[in-house]
């Protein structure tokens, strides 16, 4: 009897070691995935040029986030009420204007060193990473700023980034609070939705 | 004066009382905790948090009239006719002014620790920071933090209330406001009833707007520039970085929309 309750006490450790363990190994492959980018985006936002930083961080997010799940994920409740015909014209202007704010925002920290610093699972899939700008000009404003990633795990494994903040703050949040406000000021979908990619149109076009 | 604090009273009195009639009404436990969770939820939900969307609009196209034809025009003819130095200590001195206030709030909070670092660096500034132009304080380890009475209103548990924008004095909540209203009282030039205290009021309130509107004409100008829906933009801005404020920059990832928000779009297709 006692060696059964022994070996079921050492059953239960062993599961519990192992639901402890686990999230630690999925932080250390999500870290090495931001590390990974951030080293590539390192000489582009070296570059002294802004066209050559902007064409570098278009390339990166092409390759990294993934914007049709962002796009999706601003649209908030109306994601499901979205026409096909509509989501055909709103998912590549959204596309444009997200990597406009992505080079105008992250060109800020043009010059600037960033370096992974730890990473939070909010669950398995869902992983933010932090990074931290290292070695900025004293006195900087930007000294010691946290830039923050927002990871995405699918279910195969595969590693995308689905929003960046800075200091808490995040950018597919607020894309999310703006069109969810054009969508339900315009009368709500269908006609709604027609005018946030009217003005999505106008907005790309600018730039 | 006496008005003031009356007001002040009654509308402290108003919050918290609501405040607790809600956690009474909820005296059932599980009732509570459902409660507590339809707040987070409704937390997410913007809209539910702006229910005077129509005024606050006006109010802000009302306020960036203002801006775009004072403040911006004076905020540019500072910058041309001072140096960097120059700007820089007057925000230092500002902020040191404001010290007292944020110390109040920093025992109001409970959080010793930081009101211990506020006092530190009003004492080290106000000496060999000649006043507070300088801030030898950074340098020497005690970074600045800012705390007014709204946040501490927030760490009471007084809800936020509805999202409030008025015109020169920017985004806020009603909570916001009323802490405003705190501050104001916590305010050593306030209780001075002389003409010269007056003129320092005054002068302050004005240095203090050109001060802040300053380092803001592009970051401001770039939000406007890129966003669809600029008041929503500031909104969302504002939101974002007041809850991080109330938690003291501790950062908290709990109350991010779920990622579940995210994976249903696997099977949208």
């Amino acid at each position: 009897m006692r060696i059964t309750s022994m070996v079921h006490r050492l059953g239960v450790a062993m599961i519990a070691g192992v639901m402890l363990t686990t999230p630690a190994l999925a932080d250390d492959e999500t870290e090495y995935f931001i590390q990974a980018v951030l080293d590539e985006a390192e000489p582009y936002l070296n570059a002294p040029d802004q066209d050559t930083q902007f064409d570098g961080i278009r390339q990166l997010v092409d390759k990294y986030v993934d914007m049709r799940r962002v796009g999706l994920f601003t649209l908030g409740k109306y994601a499901r009420r979205i026409t096909p015909e509509q989501k055909q014209v709103y998912l590549p202007l959204f596309k444009e204007y997200a990597t406009g704010i992505y080079q105008n925002s992250l060109s800020t920290y043009a010059g600037e060193k960033l370096k992974v610093t730890g990473s939070v699972d909010r669950s398995q899939r869902d992983i933010i990473v932090n990074s931290e700008i290292i070695d900025a000009a004293p006195g900087s404003q930007l000294d010691h700023m946290v830039v923050h990633w927002r990871v995405y795990r699918s279910r195969d494994g595969h590693l995308t980034i689905v929003d960046v903040g800075a200091d808490n703050i995040w950018l597919a949040i607020e894309q999310l609070e703006q069109f969810t406000s054009i969508i339900a000021n315009n009368g709500g979908p269908p006609a709604g939705i027609d005018a946030l990619i009217a003005d999505l149109k106008e907005q790309t076009a600018d730039e | 004066m006496t008005i003031k604090i009356w007001t002040f009273a009654a509308l402290l009195a108003l919050t918290a009382g609501a405040a607790h009639a809600q956690i009474a009404d909820a005296a059932d436990a599980a009732a509570f905790a459902e409660e507590l969770k339809n707040d987070a939820a409704s937390d997410q939900d913007v809209a539910n948090k702006d229910p005077w969307e129509g005024f606050n609009r006006k109010m802000f196209s009302v306020n960036n009239a203002i801006d775009g034809a004072v403040l911006v025009p004076a905020a540019k003819a500072y910058r041309a006719t001072t140096h960097k130095k120059q700007r820089k200590g007057l925000r230092n001195l500002l902020a040191n002014a404001r010290t007292p206030a944020i110390l109040i709030n920093d025992l109001l909070q409970g959080e010793f620790k930081r009101a211990g670092e506020t006092a530190s660096r009003f004492v080290v500034n106000t000496t060999i920071g000649f006043g507070g132009m300088g801030d030898p304080a950074e340098r020497m380890g005690i970074a600045q933090h800012s705390e007014d009475f709204g946040q501490t209103l927030a760490v009471w548990g007084v809800s936020s209330g509805p999202y409030l924008f008025m015109p020169l004095l920017g985004p806020s909540t009603i909570r916001g406001g009323v802490g405003s209203i705190g501050d104001t009282a916590m305010d050593p030039a306030i209780w001075i009833r002389t003409d010269a205290a007056k003129y320092l009021r005054y002068s302050r309130a004005g240095a203090t707007g050109l001060a802040l509107r300053e380092p803001l004409i592009e970051p401001l100008q770039d939000i406007e520039d890129n966003s669809l829906d600029f008041y929503a933009s500031i909104r969302s801005f504002y939101m974002q970085s007041r809850k991080r404020e109330i938690a003291n920059g501790r950062t908290n990832f709990d109350d991010l929309p779920d990622i579940g928000d995210f994976e249903e779009f696997d099977e949208l297709e």
